[in-house]
Order: C-alpha cells, then structure tokens, then sequence
C-alpha cells in the first residue's frame, strides 16, 4: 500500500529552491533512512510529506487512512523538539501520555489500554523509572526519548522521526533501532527517519533515501541501490 | 468592606477573571506569547476610545476591538511563525497608535481614560459584570473542552498537526478567548497592567509545579490569591486596583521564586538528600529480547 509521495515537488525558502522536481514513494511496512549532508532539505522532505510545509510545484500525497480503513495515525518527533522545550512544565508519564489523546475524542476519560500503552512505550524507551520526573530535569538525550516514546504511546500507523537518536549513547542507540525494526515488522508500522548514522542502522533498515548535492546546484535522491540523475522514485 | 455592592461585584468578577486568566496565561506562556495579553489590551483601548468617539458603550466596543486584534494576531502570526513575538509587536503598534489618535480628537473624555488605564473597583456596572459572566461560562468550557489539544499545541503545533489535531482553528478560537478575557478584565486590573494577571500566576506556578495539573492548579491559586488581596489592599489605602493587584503578584512571584531557590539550597545541604535527584538516570533501551521477556 503507497501510504505517502510526491512527484515533481519543488520547494525552497524565500526565492531559493532547495529540492526541484523531486519524487518520492512509501509504502506501507518500510522501515526507511533520508540521509544527505547539512542544508540538504532532509527536515523540509519530511515536512512535505506531513503536509506541515506546502509545495511551490508539484503533488504531495499522504493516505488518510491505513489498511484497515482507519484513520492514519502519524507520531512525529521533529528535529532537536526535547531541546527546544525542555521547561515544559510536565512530567514524563503525564507527557507521554498526552500521545493517547489523538485516539478517540477530547473529552473521553483514558481507559486501561491507554495507560498500558503508555507504560510500554516508557519501557520500551527505558524511561519508566523516570515517568514521574518533570521533563525539564532530563538530559537533552532523555527528553528525545520521552518524545519518542510519546509517538510510540500514540501507536501510529506512521511514524516520522527526524534524527531521533541525538544525544543518545550507542548502546541506546541501537536498542532504538532494534526497536524500530521490530515496530516495521511485527507491527507492521512505516518509519522514515532522518539520520547521519547511516553505518549503524543500514542492517535494520529497508532503504535509505540519501539527498546528494546535483551537478549544477540542487540535489539529487538516491535510493539504495540506484541514483538518477533527479530525484528518483524509491522503491 | 464586602457590605457595599461594587465590592461584592469587585470580589465576585475579580475571582472570575483570577481563574480565567491564570488557565490562559499558562497556555501563552507555553506558546511565547506571554506578551499578547499586554498587545491586546493596548488595542482594546483603540476601540474605548472609538467607543468614547462614537458615542457607543465604551466597554463593548473595546471588548469587539480586542476579538478583532486577536484574530488579526492569529493571521500575522503565521508570516513570522518562530518569532510570534513580531505579529505581538506590529499589532500592538496599530492598535496604540489608533487609540493615542482617537483619543487626541476627543479631549474632553480624556479624564474618563484613567479608569480604563489603571482599572476601578467602583468600574465594574452591572453591564460589565454579565459580560465577565458569560466570558467566563464561554472560557470554562473552551478549557474544559480543548483542554488536551491545547496541551499538545502548547507543547508543539508541528507534532500537534501531524498528529490530526485541527491547530489553525483551535489557535483562532484561543486568540479569540484571550481578546474577550483581555477586555472583560479591563474595568478591574486596567488596560495597562491586564497581563499581570495572565503572566505572574503563570510565571510562577511553570517554575514550581511538579506536573502541568499542578502548573494550571497552582496559577489558578496565586491567581485568586494575588486579586483578593490586591483588591482588599486597594479598598484599604485606597490605592487603584490595577496597579496594587499587579504589585501584590509582583511580590507573590518574588516570594515563590525566593522561597523555591532557598528550599533548593536547603535541600543539597540536606546529607540524606536523594542522590538521583541531581542526576536522573535512565536504563539504555533495552534490545528486542528483552522487551518481549518484560511486556
């Protein structure tokens, strides 16, 4: 199932294009790496296809609703989000629980799969001995943590995860992208993330998408195993 | 004190707006915007004094402003969205410019501006008492209702968006909110020191409150606290409400401040201090095999 594309996406800040006539496809079950240097439009690829940024030219397209006919559950972990807000008054286990409230309405009291969820996204990220802390207390890699274990509370069909493992150690480090695998495939989520830790996650990865600096200016999207001269379709 | 009338008033829609404005001034805290209370006050005096120019209820017509500004806030907002603190200032600009302009071709209702300014406890008509009433009754339920994607705005909008939430209205509806608490404060706090009621309690409760139900609950108090005492002072020396609500917070945020450095102090001195408490530690995150065997 094609869960997220673009095609013939051109985008850039101010007057200046930062990708042109890109194309790219997801589908649904893959565990995918954007990987690329500094400045070349990783975030803004993911913003994309979140529908938080809109393009000058081309189509971007995001399923509305997963296999079964749900609505699409997306968990998004922004760049540098824990060092950004880290005086939020809030404790870990109210904040990561706070991922629960995307499922069902507003004002509906959180039932026992909510607070069980909540609990094994905490330990899965191996935060639940600090659940009580407020989050300011952490450490930046901490607080990247409980961020990500609130998308995990949230139990997307998609999750989009733009350079998670920063201010992590590499043992949590790939306990996180143990975790990720296992989240693709006996879960059956998507993830895309962003990462300049290409070496250490390419075992657990389906593709990478890697953003290359084009001949004459702009930058090309390679996948894996080939690399057009434009942004090519993954897959 | 409370035998005469406008006190009784004075007492009941200060309590009101203590409430109110200490919820809301978490949340602009939260999202920097802990300025566009002092902004949306300025522009509502643009519309007293179109008002007082017009020959219209000031009050309203001030209330109408402060909508209008905040929804024209919401709107500039998204051309500088890192720095919401420009669209507060530009904003800001237009609405104290038009009122210093109005005000100028309306000399003789110059006088009449000091209430407005400094705020009254004898202000408060009955006119102004129900409007604070029904923005109460509609500010108790927007909170109870979007109490969670407020959280989650607060926090992020990106996430909040990608999450499904619909953050463009709810942000208008909270800008909105926010002009019609701004001006039913007014007659009490004044125009100029209506954000020390949405800013102080705030600052103070984000700095200690151990979770944000204790940040909201704890505003909530200081906020009650910092009106009746202010008000009950104001009564007694007969000093204007505004500026004595606005200096009994002052002292009540430098209080709780002072207070929560030296419990600090006292507690690293302490020799059975917990030693987790200066460095929190987290386990790594455990491989596959492990989380199956726990889960």
């Amino acid at each position: 199932m094609l869960l997220a594309s673009m095609q013939g996406v051109r985008f850039g800040y101010g007057d200046v294009p930062c990708l042109d006539d890109a194309d790219l496809a997801i589908y649904a079950g893959e565990f995918v790496a954007v990987t690329g240097p500094n400045g070349a439009a990783k975030t803004t690829l993911l913003k994309l296809l979140l529908g938080l940024l809109q393009p000058w030219k081309g189509e971007v397209r995001l399923a509305s609703r997963n296999a079964e006919g749900a609505k699409l559950g997306i968990g998004y972990v922004p760049q540098q989000i824990a060092a950004f807000n880290g005086g939020f008054p809030s404790t870990v286990l109210e904040f990561v629980r706070s991922g629960r409230f995307a499922r069902g309405s507003w004002l509906r009291q959180l039932r026992p799969d909510d607070h069980r969820q909540t609990e094994q996204a905490l330990r899965q990220m191996g935060m639940w001995e600090l659940r009580h802390r407020r989050i300011g207390e952490l450490s930046g890699g901490q607080k990247q943590r409980v961020c990500i274990a609130r998308a995990l509370a949230q139990t997307p069909d998609l999750l989009v995860l733009d350079e998670p493992t920063t201010g992590m150690d590499q043992e949590s480090r790939l306990g996180f992208y143990d975790l990720m695998r296992h989240q693709v495939k006996d879960r059956g989520r998507t993830v895309i993330m962003v990462t300049h830790g290409l070496s250490e996650a390419e075992d657990y990865l389906d593709r990478t998408v890697t953003l290359e600096r084009k001949e004459g200016g702009g930058w090309k999207c390679c996948t894996t195993t080939s690399c057009s001269g434009h942004f090519s379709p993954a897959g | 004190m409370l035998h005469y009338d406008f006190m009784q008033r004075a007492f009941f829609t200060g309590g009101l707006i203590a409430l109110l404005a200490s919820v809301l001034g978490v949340y602009l805290m939260l999202r920097r915007q802990a300025l566009m209370a002092d902004m949306l006050s300025h522009v509502s005096l643009a519309g007293v004094a179109a008002g007082a120019y017009l020959h219209l209820n000031p009050t309203l017509t001030g209330f109408a402003v402060a909508v209008l500004g905040a929804i024209v806030v919401e709107y500039v907002r998204r051309f500088y969205k890192t720095y919401s603190d420009i669209a507060v200032a530009i904003v800001m600009v237009g609405g104290l410019s038009t009122a210093v302009i109005l005000m100028s071709l309306n000399q003789g209702i110059n006088k009449s501006f000091s209430s407005y300014l400094f705020g009254s406890v004898v202000a408060v008509n009955r006119t102004e008492m129900m409007l604070m009433i029904l923005v109460a009754a509609v500010g108790g339920l927007f909170f109870t209702i979007f109490r969670r994607p407020l959280y989650q705005i607060a926090f992020d909008e990106d996430t909040a968006k990608a999450s499904g939430l619909p953050v463009r209205p709810i942000s208008l509806c909270f800008s909105i909110l926010t002009g019609m608490i701004v001006a039913a404060a007014m007659p009490i706090v004044g125009v100029l020191l209506v954000s020390s009621l949405m800013v102080l309690p705030a600052a103070l409760a984000i700095r200690i409150a151990s979770s944000f139900a204790a940040a909201l609950l704890l505003s909530m108090t200081f906020g009650l606290v910092g009106v009746f005492s202010g008000l009950t002072a104001s009564y007694e020396w007969s000093t204007p409400p505004g500026g004595t609500i606005a200096f009994v917070l002052l002292v009540l945020w430098a209080g709780g401040i002072g207070v929560r450095k030296a419990w600090r102090k006292l507690g690293k001195r302490r020799p059975h201090s917990r030693p987790e408490a200066q460095t929190p530690v987290s386990s790594p995150i455990p491989r596959l095999a492990e989380e199956r065997s726990e889960l």
